[in-house]
């Protein structure tokens, strides 16, 4: 789930970073405050924006639902949450980083006839690579994470939306402290191992 | 690049194939109902060969989360009214909902908190400083508590004690570990080896009667219709009133 959450928040923050650190545009600086936002507002407001968007009577979900398609109290709930709650992390890092890229570098590429894409992918996102790994391991973990939200929208159906953080929840509610203690573990040690390991990847290369 | 769409792929692959399996049957029940489901749910899957999923927490937020299109297939409430509400509005089959039973509540505390509670004026005694109930605005259980508190003439005093809990549940557990002296909660969860209860007139509370409905939109409305009736049937019955329940003909 945080998985899939991280990569629908690199299909869309990624060009956003770009946006944000390449263009002059009107509305960028409102642009980048709505980015920001999710990681100021508290949680329980962005679940209930979200759950007045997405859920059955909303804009969003009464259109989804006419094709067929359900978000709110499905697992892909659970994904929005996520993605929502952590995709300013990996935007923030990510315009930093390529605002980092020393832009002669990319000039030179231009001049070499080069598309904007291929500049992207061949010289801005190599250069960038670290900042932007580090904003994908600190959006992953908000992702894995996230709470408020996901309760909101996803509600807490075992087997189904019932997140790591929402499963640890509800077994303290029941007073299963074997069970919450377990689960509580494995949050920590994912989570310990994906930050250690990519810090120590980014001393490796370089 | 290529290493994260194959990434995407495969974890849509994995998400979608989970979702092809039959998917068991969502019940969406009140948190007092946690100790005997655990044993009325089993039974129910080995006399229909059918899996259930039982999700526990606060009538009031299921029935909210059922409004925004949650995807149950069967609502037992702690309330009738949620459940007359959703018939209204059209979530739930009008002609599936039945009353499985009536609630108690009960005056818990802990043991470790001293020497037992007998009755509600002691929760004003010094040694009770924290006192759990269900959130009165969503959760019943937590409205009957505060009905018998008002009734009892001790709500303004008791009011700067109380800690309200998510649902009724997780008020037992505040007092199970003991993180609260004292908590006003259900009956049918109150026999756990923690805590010590004293019943609670049930003239101090409007009735907690308790209703169920299967969801107009499951698509299996006779095997939730099934769940229902079994409640009420020849071995749900016997199993609700060991857990403290009165049930429908006996109030």
């Amino acid at each position: 789930m945080s998985a899939v959450a991280t990569a629908v928040t690199l299909l869309i923050g990624l060009p956003l970073a770009w946006l944000l650190s390449h263009r002059r545009f009107p509305g960028r600086d409102v642009l980048e405050a709505v980015v920001v936002l999710p990681l100021i507002l508290p949680p329980t407001v962005l679940g209930y924006y979200l759950l007045l968007l997405i859920g059955r009577q909303g804009p969003v979900g009464a259109a989804l639902a006419a094709a067929g398609i359900e978000i709110a109290f499905t697992w892909r709930a659970a994904v929005v949450a996520a993605a929502v709650g952590s995709i300013a992390l990996l935007i923030k890092a990510a315009q930093a980083g390529f605002e980092g890229v020393d832009r002669r570098l990319e000039q030179a590429a231009r001049t070499l006839g080069r598309s904007e894409w291929s500049i992207f992918w061949s010289v801005t996102l190599p250069l960038a690579w670290r900042a932007v790994l580090a904003g994908t391991v600190l959006a992953f973990c908000r992702a894995m994470g996230e709470f408020g939200i996901t309760l909101m929208v996803a509600g807490s159906i075992p087997g189904r939306t019932q997140t790591l953080p929402l499963a640890i929840y509800d077994r303290v509610q029941a007073n299963q402290m074997t069970d919450a203690n377990a689960l509580a573990l494995i949050a920590v040690g994912v989570v310990v191992v994906l930050i250690f390991g990519v810090s120590r990847l980014a001393r490796l290369r370089y | 690049m290529r290493l994260l769409v194959a990434l995407v792929v495969t974890l849509m692959a994995v998400v979608t194939t989970a979702r092809a399996a039959p998917s068991p049957l969502t019940v969406f029940a009140a948190s007092d109902l946690a100790l005997a489901f655990q044993e009325i749910v089993p039974r129910f899957e080995k006399a229909t060969g059918s899996s259930v999923t039982l999700v526990l927490g606060s009538s009031g937020n299921f029935a909210q989360q059922i409004e925004n299109g949650a995807p149950a297939d069967v609502f037992f409430s702690a309330d009738v009214a949620f459940v007359d509400r959703l018939v209204q509005r059209g979530f739930i089959i009008p002609e599936t909902r039945a009353i499985y039973g009536q609630g108690r509540i009960v005056l818990a505390a802990a043991k470790s908190a001293g020497p037992k509670l007998t009755d509600l004026r002691q929760l004003l005694e010094p040694r009770v400083r924290h006192v759990s109930i269900a959130n009165p605005v969503h959760a019943p259980y937590g409205r009957a508590a505060e009905q018998a508190l008002r009734a009892a003439g001790l709500w303004d005093s008791v009011k700067p004690k109380l800690v309200y809990a998510e649902n009724i549940r997780q008020a037992l557990q505040y007092v199970q570990t003991g993180a609260v002296e004292a908590g006003i909660v259900a009956l049918a969860i109150a026999s756990v080896p923690e805590i010590e209860w004293v019943a609670i007139d049930p003239r101090l509370h409007a009735p907690l009667n308790q209703a169920a409905g299967v969801l107009r939109r499951s698509g299996r409305p006779e095997l939730g219709m099934a769940l229902v009736q079994f409640v009420n049937g020849a071995e749900g019955r016997p199993i609700m009133k060991r857990f403290g329940f009165m049930l429908p003909g006996e109030f």
